[in-house]
């Protein structure tokens, strides 16, 4: 990316934004990121014992003694001067840590939910509700599981009523878009942004090629 | 974390080097600082003096040649190879030597609804 010289220094203020994709193993983080994102590796130190075998997506890091975890990563750019990043929370209770660095200044998170294992997602759905982080649920509907509506997703979870609750096919880009223009969405009518100011933006004197490398 | 656990001796058990080995066994960034992930980074423009970087490692220069262009955090890591922590270690060493600069540090603040608005545009473009 950065051996890459910048194109044009149009001076564009730069904003960037970065939204959580939360959820339990096995609920489709991985999936959504990759079907909206460039996907870019990123790794972090963390040690597996045996007691998370079984438990975690190993793809990638299949040595379970690997001292360093991949964690999902995706990198959205719209036009010259908008870039999205997408990080998947780290799947286990002792990684909460990392889920206050992750969500401090995030625009939003999404909770995936797999109605198969509900229960799996109520960590997430508490962490942001205490957090004050504005969130959307998508209720992943996998290939064989059972049908279900917003309403009883909703129920089970004890959502607040403003909080969107959608259904989504992680693996679906056009899905996947839904699922976050409806937390922009959200983000909006909840008036978590402030009306005025210069928001996030930061002047550059590069344009956006210069951090995608594009 | 101990090196001297006895999980940690034999070739079972994985590499040898931690990642923490390239920060001295530091895991707190020397700033105090944790950078978020989606801060910008950038290497300090050379001095008229020139830019002395003898004496500085390897990573340290690989970090260094990628922010000649300002770069996020993340982005950092994810070219480098190197664990997000260990990168963040790193990076505030450098910082604190003045050979890069921070451009970006988000927290806190909030987005303008007009802005909001421009990414809502952009989602529904792809």
């Amino acid at each position: 990316m950065a051996s890459a010289p910048s194109e044009s220094t149009t001076g564009v203020p730069l904003a960037i934004f970065k939204i959580i994709i939360a959820g339990g193993f096995g609920a489709g983080k991985t999936t959504l990121v990759g079907a909206i994102s460039e996907v870019r590796p990123l790794c972090t130190e963390e040690v597996l014992t045996t007691a998370s075998t079984g438990f975690d997506d190993l793809a990638g890091v299949e040595d379970k003694r690997a001292t360093t975890v991949a964690m999902d990563f995706g990198r959205i750019t719209f036009g010259s001067h908008l870039l999205l990043y997408l990080f998947g929370t780290p799947g286990q209770d002792r990684f909460w840590f990392m889920w206050d660095e992750l969500s401090y200044g995030a625009l939003g998170a999404v909770v995936l939910a797999d109605t198969r294992r509900l229960a799996d997602c109520f960590p997430s759905v508490d962490y942001f509700e205490k957090r004050r982080v504005p969130f959307v649920v998508a209720i992943n509907c996998f290939d064989g599981a059972a049908a279900h509506n917003t309403e009883d997703v909703r129920i089970a979870l004890d959502l607040d009523p403003q909080v969107p609750a959608v259904l989504c096919d992680a693996r679906r880009p056009e899905s996947v878009k839904r699922v976050l223009i409806s937390l922009v969405e959200h983000v909006l009518a909840s008036g978590l942004a402030s009306g005025t100011g210069p928001g996030r933006r930061i002047r550059l004197a590069r344009s956006l090629a210069s951090i995608t490398g594009g | 974390m101990g090196v001297g656990d006895d999980k940690w001796v034999d070739r079972e058990s994985g590499p040898v080097v931690r990642p923490y080995a390239l920060t001295g066994g530091r895991t707190e960034p020397v700033t105090g600082v944790m950078l978020d992930l989606i801060a910008i980074v950038v290497a300090a423009p050379r001095g008229a003096g020139g830019d002395d970087r003898t004496g500085v490692g390897p990573e340290y220069r690989k970090i260094l040649a990628l922010c000649g262009q300002p770069a996020t955090v993340a982005d950092v890591a994810s070219d480098t190879g190197l664990p997000l922590g260990v990168v963040r270690v790193l990076l505030a060493d450098l910082v604190a030597q003045g050979r890069i600069t921070v451009m970006r540090q988000q927290h806190g603040d909030r987005p303008s609804a007009d802005l909001l608005e421009e990414v809502l545009h952009g989602l529904r473009a792809l």
